[in-house]
This record gives structure tokens, C-alpha cells and sequence, in this order.
């Protein structure tokens, strides 16, 4: 390893698992393999019929959590025996407890516990209502707070992406009605993201607390490298620290743009994506700086 | 309000066959006019946010995003010779890219 400043990075969810892009990284298969068997019989039975081409279980979203959770554990884990340690990592979002475990911060096994946990916990928290998420590109946090003023929409900016890319949370209807509003103020595109749940928004408060009871007995150590959090940028370094950042993150926004200007800020200057997905990859073009940001499968393993 | 030239047609067209060449892992000469930026090359609006951003700095352009949201509603892109076409358009018109429609 050269004097490149290393970080793993692991994203939420994948929408697709085709063409996956770990299929190259030598002991990535094994690993893979391995947590699926774990996940199977620690929380869920039906993860054994996944195949990278068949049954994905896109439409179910805990399930897509694990999935998300178990390649990014086991495309870091692959990357550690090949050699490379990451000075920092970061969890995109709901990627924060592949980035705990690959810091040797909790378990594999207490990675998937905090997944269910969270997924319960939220899902009983927001009862019958409907909620969703919407990516909104080409307008300003100012734009895009004028509309959910002037329409007295409820939805939230819960994470911003680059300047002119953001992620909203909030009820299904309002949602809706952002999205064409959205388009008629001049957004380049809208996406709805397809989840129940509006993470990152102030709706989720007391399942977050309740999150945080559920939490309390479970291991949490020390991290062996730093972990950056993706609320305010400050570094993880107390397992207290880190169970307040864990219940913070389900309903606090985020700002990914900021955490990666903070990154470079902390001398990372090789970023790879540790998941099924090239999504953060595309996103870190917009961001300014001396660095460079591959998905697994352009990440030159021999020539960092 | 830019002078649209054949130099400056002739750099356009071959940024954005470079680009999405380089970002879409394909052989520049797989692309042509009537290449589908979605359905051929796999492209989306990150990209097409990336496209503007170097033609922004190349040209040192003064146009808000939103303007170019607003114009591509009512002219919908799908192919390289359509996004090019729409490239010169913002060149030349900037922020009054929306003042020329009827």
C-alpha cells in the first residue's frame, strides 16, 4: 500500500444485482457465502434462495437490507485479506452497520440484530401510515425548501448527495405531489426510491428511541480505524458515541456531500464503494478534489 | 448570447462522444446520432448533471440548472444527437435558454 489514504465506503441498498460488481475480487464468492449461510440461520431462512440472477428479494425490504449488509461485509472482509486496510469508513445511511462491523465494532451477527431491530422498531413506529423517499437532481436546498413551504408539503430534506442532488422523506401523498412539483420548478429528474419507511426524518423520532431500548445490551467495542459520522462529520470513536449515532441516524438527516469534503479534509484520498452497487461512485464526481473513487470492479488491486 | 461555430459544434460533439464513451465503458465508435442515451448506453440524469457541469466550466456559462430542468420537460432528450443539439442550445442562449421557445 502506497501513501494513498484508504476508506471503505457502504452504501444503503441496491436496486439490482445483475452484473454485480465484486464478482472479481478473489475470495469475495467464499465470503459471500459464508454470511449468507450465517444470515440464514440467524435471522431469516429465506436468504438461502438468493441468487445473483434470480431471486434478489428487491421488493421485500428488510430482506434487501441484509442482502445490502451481507455483500458489503463480505467485499470488505474480501479486500482485508487481499491487504488493504481503510484508514476511515463510512456508511452511507442504512450501510452504517457494515461499515461498524468491517471497523470491528460489532459482530456480524449484531450487524444483522441492529438491521431487524431498526427495520421493527421503525415499521411499528410509523403504524399504518404511508411514508416514502424521492431523489430530487438540479434544484437547490433553497428551491426545494421554498416548495415544501409554499405547499405546506410533509416531507423533509433528509440527505443531501452533491449541491444540486438530494434525497426527502416524508408522507406518500406529499411525496407524490413534491415530485411533480419538483419537475414543473425544474428538477432535472425525480426518483421515487421505493421504501416505506422516511428514513432520516424527524417522523421516526420515537421509533428511533424505541430502537435505542432494544439496543442497550447489545456489544458494541471500540472501532480499529476511524469512522466518520454521516450527521455531522464528527469521528465515531466511543461505543457510546456510536449507540447514540446508531439511534441519530434513523431519524436525523444526513449530508454526504459534506462527509466527503470532510474525508478529503482527513487525507483520504482512495475511496472504494464496498457494495452491490456503483451509486456512490457516479455521485463522487461532484464533489472537488485531489482523490480517486472506484466501485469494486475498477478497483485496481494491484496498483494502490 | 454566444455565436454557435462549426468549431465549436465539432468540440461539442466530440466531448459528449468521449464522455459517455469513458462513463458508459463502451467504444466510441459504438455511438452515433441516434444512439439511445438510455436504452443503448445505460446513461442517466447523473451523468447528463455531469455533461452540464463540463460544459459549464469549458464555456464559463451562467445558466441555473432549473432553466435547463424547464426547457428539457417541454424537449424531451433521448439520443447523443438530440443531447447535442440541446448542449449548443444552452451555449448559445444561457440563462435565456427558455426565451426562444414561442
Amino acid at each position: 500500500m502506497s501513501d494513498n489514504q484508504l476508506a471503505f465506503i457502504f452504501p444503503a441498498f441496491t436496486s439490482d444485482y445483475t452484473n454485480h460488481p465484486g464478482h472479481g475480487i478473489p475470495g469475495f464468492a467464499l465470503q459471500f457465502d459464508t454470511f449468507l449461510r450465517t444470515a440464514s440461520n440467524k435471522v431469516d431462512p429465506l436468504l438461502k434462495e438468493f441468487t445473483f440472477t434470480g431471486n434478489t428479494f428487491l421488493e421485500d425490504e428488510l430482506l434487501t437490507q441484509y442482502l445490502t449488509y451481507i455483500y458489503s461485509c463480505a467485499s470488505a472482509s474480501a479486500l482485508r485479506n487481499l491487504g488493504f486496510s481503510p484508514s476511515m469508513n463510512a456508511g452511507y445511511s442504512m450501510g452504517i452497520y457494515a461499515s461498524l462491523f468491517d471497523a470491528g465494532s460489532v459482530s456480524f451477527e449484531t450487524g444483522l440484530e441492529l438491521i431487524r431491530l431498526a427495520f421493527q422498531s421503525l415499521k411499528m413506529a410509523i403504524s399504518s401510515a404511508s411514508f416514502g423517499m424521492v431523489s430530487v437532481i438540479g434544484l437547490s436546498g433553497r428551491d426545494i425548501h421554498h416548495l415544501i413551504d409554499q405547499y405546506d408539503l410533509r416531507v423533509e430534506i433528509t440527505n443531501q448527495n452533491a449541491s444540486p442532488s438530494f434525497v426527502l422523506s416524508g408522507f406518500l401523498d406529499d411525496v407524490m405531489a413534491f415530485m411533480k412539483l419538483a419537475m414543473e420548478e425544474g428538477a432535472l429528474h425525480t426518483r421515487d426510491l421505493g421504501v416505506s419507511i422516511p428514513y432520516h426524518a424527524s417522523f421516526l423520532k420515537e421509533g428511533a428511541k424505541h430502537f435505542g431500548k432494544l439496543i442497550s445490551s447489545l456489544e458494541i467495542k471500540q472501532p480499529e480505524n476511524k469512522i466518520i459520522s454521516m450527521i455531522d462529520q464528527t469521528l465515531l470513536l466511543t461505543p457510546s458515541i456510536i449507540r447514540q449515532e446508531l439511534i441519530n441516524n434513523l431519524y436525523y438527516p444526513l449530508n454526504w456531500f459534506r462527509t466527503k469534503q470532510v474525508m478529503l479534509e482527513h487525507q483520504v484520498s482512495v475511496f472504494v464503494e464496498c457494495g452491490p452497487s456503483k451509486g456512490l461512485t457516479k455521485n463522487s464526481k461532484f464533489v472537488e478534489g485531489n482523490f480517486r473513487f472506484y466501485s469494486l470492479n475498477s478497483f485496481p488491486l494491484n496498483q494502490i | 448570447m454566444a455565436t454557435i461555430t462549426e468549431k465549436t459544434k465539432e468540440e461539442v460533439k466530440e466531448v459528449v462522444y468521449s464522455f459517455f464513451a469513458e462513463e458508459c465503458e463502451v467504444d466510441i465508435e459504438q455511438i452515433n446520432e441516434n444512439t439511445s442515451i438510455i436504452k443503448d448506453l445505460d446513461g442517466d440524469s447523473l451523468m447528463f448533471l455531469e455533461l452540464i457541469e463540463i460544459f459549464k466550466k469549458k464555456y464559463n456559462l451562467d445558466i441555473e440548472l432549473k432553466v435547463i430542468g424547464k426547457y428539457a420537460v417541454k424537449h424531451p432528450v433521448s439520443t447523443i444527437g438530440q443531447l447535442i443539439e440541446m448542449q449548443l442550445l444552452i451555449i448559445e442562449h444561457e440563462n435565456r435558454l427558455l426565451d426562444i421557445e414561442p
